[in-house]
């Protein structure tokens, strides 16, 4: 059952990213416009990463039959999710973010020492999860100023990634928990809060420019 | 407040002023051969020189259509242009929905 439900939850990660990701691609071939570029790489991102913990998963449980490669498989497609929440952030203006103290970026590399007895894994969760939280707040300052529903939908959406990714890493403190699963659901249903705006956009005339 | 300071400027990206002058091209004409451009600086609200450079762009993509009328350039939208235009509008929401600009 919970395999099933891993998988399924997995699937749905992929084909949402590809449906967003599919549509920034379309908006970019037409526009030339960055901002659609970097969401296109965003969105693809986090499709590739659910997919290959999809792939993971299946060629895991139905051909290797190892029990050894799923830890690795999901680091992998986490970590391929946390650059898709990066160019995301990045589009928002990712260099506010940065102390600009030369002091705090000299102190800012001693982490990466400090934390390197701790799982991989979590690191790209803790990273992606200040990197949803910052693309959720900066969406929704964006709203406030052009009152439109989509750009509300987009920060829940991108806030409830948040609390998924929050909810995976600190799963880690009770293995075999539903805590896993809670934050599995909570991602999906960030990533469809992301669709409905896009799911509105009218493609009916849109077409590749060949040219 | 520098976050306000920043939003209050309301910076336009280079996308954003195609559309600007495109949109004054299609919808807000002077005459039927077209916009000067002394009409479209004022419209679009930008530099002769920055103006020039952009409008000799669209025309080299195809996106304008630079027409003679009495010993000066006007300048009108061409059919690629206004799938340009759509497609413009179109992503401009989609990206608004993100909070961004495109």
């Amino acid at each position: 059952m919970e395999f099933l439900l891993e998988n399924i939850l997995n699937l749905i990660g992929f084909l949402v990213g590809l449906s967003i990701g599919i549509m920034s691609f379309i908006g970019f071939r037409n526009t030339g416009s960055p901002t659609l570029f970097r969401l296109t790489i965003a969105f693809f991102s986090i499709s590739l990463g659910f997919f290959v913990i999809w792939v993971g998963y299946m060629t895991e449980d139905f051909v290797i039959k190892s029990g050894s490669i799923a830890k690795w498989v999901q680091t992998l497609g986490i970590a391929i999710q946390t650059v898709g929440y990066f160019f995301i952030a990045f589009s928002h203006g990712i260099k506010s973010f940065f102390p600009k103290s030369r002091y705090f970026r000299s102190i800012g590399v001693f982490p990466l020492f400090l934390i390197s007895s701790v799982q991989i894994e979590h690191i790209f969760r803790a990273v992606s999860f200040i990197l949803l939280a910052y693309a959720a707040i900066e969406t929704m300052l964006s709203y406030f100023e052009n009152r439109k529903k989509g750009t509300i939908s987009v920060s829940v959406g991108l806030s409830l990634l948040a609390l998924g990714e929050f909810l995976g890493w600190y799963s880690f403190l009770f293995p075999e928990s539903i805590l896993y699963y809670v934050s599995m659901i909570i991602k999906i249903g960030g990533l469809i809060a992301l669709f409905i705006p896009v799911s509105k956009v009218p493609l009916t005339k849109i077409k590749f420019d060949e040219g | 407040m520098y976050y306000v300071i920043e939003k209050m400027a309301e910076y336009r990206t280079h996308m954003k002023i195609i559309g600007d002058i495109l949109s004054t091209t299609q919808d807000d004409l002077q005459d039927e051969n077209g916009a000067s451009v002394t009409y479209l600086i004022r419209k679009a609200n930008i530099s002769h020189s920055r103006i020039s450079r952009i409008l000799k762009t669209l025309v080299s993509q195809g996106l304008l259509e630079q027409v003679e009328s009495q010993g000066s350039n006007k300048y009108r939208i061409s059919q690629s242009g206004r799938e340009f235009l759509q497609a413009y509008y179109t992503f401009t929401n989609f990206a608004d929905s993100f909070g961004l600009s495109i």
